[in-house]
């Protein structure tokens, strides 16, 4: 694999592909970005743990709850990460996230000083064959009747910002979700299992965060930590 | 019926058949009454006690009363039950559900939606607190019940200071025959596991706080509920319908609360703005020999004595007004003295 890097318009913003060779059009991109969220914010839900017990009653209760939050403002992020799945076997996908992830990381600790302590990755969540998100069905929709495709479809992924706007603001116990949202709670979508893998094998771990929308799983790492890319 | 023959007056300790008859008889079970020998005894002690007392009120105070049928067949019979509770969740909390709107709004996404919030909290804690309303259903219809209601109200205008200038009851919530009610089944269940039946047989004697402990104490967001419970929020059992009612025309407030549990309205109120409160005045009870023979005219009032101990009340044909109440000399012993009275009025008809 051959990866490239270019730099975008936005200041702290780079592209980077992977292609098996020189000229071949790229296996995967993605966009590096040094800090986020602070422009426009950024929201998550964090999946936190409420015990209810009581001795006298031999109930013991562990509890998932949803906390709307911009906590990881301000972090690096590897985003829109796309790859060529079509007709290529799984283990040249891994190999061309691997060097797309490696370049990205080799960047970082070129210029260490632009980036942040930690670094981020939204992955996709679950949906269904015809792309609805259950845990959509099951939360967001109670507060926002539109469809979320043509909100991204008309305001880009920055959606998810303005969509806050009407989403609960106090802890929500998963507990209230039907079944199918419930379960999809911190779930790669199958396609992205394999970037979630190549992502683990760099040290990058689920942080109890999930998107909004289809609660897809952040994983996140200390960059000092990460191969390569630390001091 | 003529009205004239219901008597209301301080329960007391000979009163134990009736409140298990009572207790036992009713479709869905009185929270406050439960169908335990030992414990009414011990309600109706306490009671006793608190009508006696010559203490300052410490808030602990439950006072409960009857509703006698003096032209029973077979003789002077209790046909209804009600209380008052001095100080709601006293030594302790007492947990209500508030409902709060709130509304969410985005200008780019040209969204704007009113949510449906409940909180839990501990608002209505220390309100003097209705309770224990039976009636038997075969006196539903004739002024017994609001007898039996309003008198207490004339018992804390009459004796304030026992009592907090604010005032709550509580009304059973949806449920059906087996005791399966929706609201819980949608919010308390996921904590626990069990009927809500099962859940009070567990805790026994303990205070609701107990339970409400263990419930989520962030607020519950009416949309994530289904159908069935969204529906329970704020409705009323059949069988609270007509106290209820009664509650609803002496001007308590029903958009506020709800019973944590069953989604019940707990409805609340300033004493001083009821109905039977305003209208209340002290009159002199007069034995008036006439008054045996000669039917008396004007509105039906709820007349009550004005000592605690022995509290008695009677519904009567009195003058709108009048500084003076003319009593058939058997009543007159009962209401010595000075009399509290209140127009009944058009709601109670």
């Amino acid at each position: 694999m051959i990866t490239t890097l270019t730099a975008t318009n936005d200041p702290g913003e780079w592209r980077l592909g992977a292609a098996p060779h020189e000229g071949a059009a790229p296996l995967a991109t993605l966009t590096l970005r040094s800090a986020i969220g602070l422009r426009q914010p950024r929201v998550w839900y964090h999946v936190g743990c409420t015990v209810h017990a009581a001795r006298e009653l031999n109930l013991f209760h562990r509890q998932r709850t949803l906390l709307l939050g911009h906590d990881h403002t301000g972090a690096s992020e590897l985003a829109e990460i796309d790859w060529v799945r079509a007709e290529v076997p799984l283990a040249t996908q891994a190999t061309a996230l691997h060097a797309l992830v490696r370049a990205a990381l080799a960047h970082i600790a070129t210029r260490r000083g632009d980036y942040a302590d930690r670094l981020i990755v939204e992955l996709p969540g679950l949906r269904d064959s015809a792309g609805q998100s259950p845990f959509w069905a099951g939360l967001g929709r109670h507060f926002y009747a539109g469809d979320p495709r043509d909100a991204a479809a008309l305001h880009g992924p920055g959606w998810r910002t303005l969509v806050a706007a009407l989403l609960p603001r106090q802890p929500i116990y998963a507990s209230f979700l039907p079944e199918a949202a419930q379960a999809a709670i911190g779930q790669v979508h199958p396609q992205a299992l394999v970037l979630r893998e190549v992502l683990e094998d760099f040290g990058l771990r689920y942080s109890n965060h999930v998107n909004v929308e289809d609660a897809g799983p952040l994983l996140d790492a200390r960059i000092d930590d990460l191969p390569g890319a630390g001091r | 019926m003529n009205p004239e023959r219901f008597l209301f007056r301080a329960a007391g300790p000979g009163d134990l058949d009736a409140f298990e008859r009572i207790a036992n008889a009713s479709e869905i079970g009185i929270t406050t009454l439960p169908a335990d020998r030992a414990v009414l005894a011990t309600k109706l002690a306490r009671s006793a006690q608190a009508f006696a007392s010559v203490d300052d009120s410490s808030g602990e105070e439950i006072y409960l009363f009857v509703l006698e049928d003096l032209e029973a067949p077979g003789g002077p019979r209790v046909v209804g039950t009600s209380g008052i509770a001095a100080s709601a969740g006293f030594a302790d909390r007492f947990y209500s559900y508030r409902n709060e709107m709130v509304v969410h709004h985005s200008a780019e996404l040209d969204a704007s939606n009113r949510i449906h919030t409940l909180h839990l909290c501990h608002d209505l804690t220390g309100y003097t607190l209705l309770t224990s309303f039976f009636i038997e259903p075969a006196y539903a219809d004739t002024l017994a019940p609001q007898l039996l209601s309003r008198a207490r109200l004339l018992f804390i205008k009459e004796f304030e200071d026992r009592f907090s200038d604010r005032i709550a009851a509580e009304s059973p919530g949806l449920a059906d025959d087996t005791g399966r009610c929706p609201f819980w089944d949608a919010v308390g269940r996921r904590f626990f596991d069990m009927d809500y039946p099962q859940v009070e047989r567990i805790t026994g004697g303990r205070s609701k706080a107990f339970i409400a402990e263990l419930m989520p104490h962030s607020p519950i967001y009416v949309p994530l509920l289904g159908e069935a419970a969204q529906w329970a929020i704020g409705q009323l059992h059949p069988v609270g319908e007509l106290p209820f009612s009664i509650l609803i025309d002496e001007g308590f407030d029903t958009e506020t609360y709800v019973d944590i549990f069953d989604g019940g309205p707990t409805v609340e109120a300033r004493v001083a703005m009821l109905k039977s409160v305003q209208r209340s005045r002290t009159a002199d009870a007069v034995a008036d020999v006439v008054a045996d023979s000669a039917p008396a005219t004007g509105p039906w009032h709820v007349v009550a004595g004005t000592r605690r101990a022995g509290f008695t009340a009677v519904l009567r044909r009195a003058a709108a007004g009048a500084s003076t109440v003319a009593l058939d000399s058997a009543t007159a012993s009962r209401l010595p003295g000075t009399v509290r009275m209140a127009e009944l009025g058009a709601g109670a008809a």
